[in-house]
């Protein structure tokens, strides 16, 4: 057995490296977001639920903290998805039976800016934003 | 190459094609990366790419789409877009890199292309159907794992071909 790289031609190697990086680079650049910065003052974080690209639900993650955890059922083309939030996560915690991948089920919780959970077969898409007040920060 | 020779080849990559679809369907990838898959169907594309040409390759990869999605029960679903979509940009940008720039990539590199590329137009029809950008977040961590899958199924392509040359250099011509 011959060492993988003597199957590479300097091409390969390149190719393979830059990849590396833009896919690193990619998934690490999300998290130096400069509007993340903004979440911490004068913002309220808010759970958007989008069907298709029209409708929207929008819920104050705020509401979801208490003992029981919230669920909303969606309505897509294919079937009912449904999405449990409590206590400051969402997930999608079913995808109607026509779904036979349920990608979106494995995706699991999202608690923070930036992930997004997508189900393709049923057109639902949910997500946390940090939406502006109307205060400027609030002092202590 | 005979065409009886390259008939039984294509009906025997096509069946081929469909069991590493279904093996690669019970293998649970995708709990690492949600959508992640080896694409291990891609080592019959390649093999056909190198072994009948351009041509036999596509229509082997069109077969083997219709027909699985239509034992699985996904034809014209959500789903066989996704797969065809993505596989086709595949198949297109590897054999562009495969014939014109042969002596630059290995089957390595081809294959990887080709993997990162399925992640890139199963993505762009995703886009198209659910019209949210957000869904681009995902190609990063899809393409980390498309690497060395890529250079998997690259290796295990050429290993193949290699044991293969009988087709390429022609065999009889009685068929």
């Amino acid at each position: 057995m011959k060492n993988l790289w003597s199957y590479l031609t300097g091409y390969d190697k390149i190719l393979i490296s830059i990849l590396l990086l833009l896919s690193i680079l990619g998934i690490f650049l999300p998290f130096f977001n400069p509007f993340r910065a903004r979440v911490a003052e004068g913002t309220e974080r808010v759970i958007i639920i989008q069907k298709g690209d029209e409708e929207e639900i929008r819920i104050a993650l705020e509401s979801t903290y208490g003992t029981e955890p919230l669920y909303v059922e969606v309505e897509g083309p294919i079937g009912t998805s449904i999405i449990e939030a409590y206590n400051g996560s969402v997930r999608i915690k079913e995808a109607p039976p026509a779904d036979l991948e349920k990608t979106c089920v494995k995706t699991g919780w999202v608690q923070d800016v930036g992930p997004m959970i997508i189900c393709i077969p049923n057109q639902i898409s949910v997500w946390i934003e940090a939406e502006e007040t109307g205060l400027d920060g609030v002092s202590w | 190459m005979g065409n009886t020779r390259k008939l039984v080849l294509i009906g025997l990559l096509v069946s081929l094609g469909l069991i590493l679809h279904f093996v690669e369907a019970m293998l649970p990838v995708s709990m690492l990366v949600p959508g992640a898959k080896l694409g291990l169907a891609n080592i019959v594309n390649l093999i056909a790419l190198v072994i009948i040409g351009f041509k036999g390759g596509l229509l082997i990869f069109f077969l083997r789409v219709f027909l699985s999605s239509l034992f699985a029960g996904t034809f014209l679903s959500i789903n066989f877009y996704l797969g065809l979509g993505g596989g086709l940009t595949a198949y297109l940008l590897m054999s562009a890199v495969y014939y014109f720039m042969k002596e630059k990539f290995s089957l390595i590199g081809v294959s990887v292309i080709g993997a990162v590329f399925h992640n890139l137009g199963q993505l762009l029809i995703a886009y198209l159907i659910i019209s949210n950008p957000g869904i681009f977040y995902y190609l990063p961590y899809l393409t980390l794992v498309a690497i060395p899958t890529g250079i998997a199924v690259g290796l295990i392509t050429y290993f193949t071909t290699g044991h293969l040359s009988v087709f390429t250099s022609g065999g009889n011509e009685d068929g």
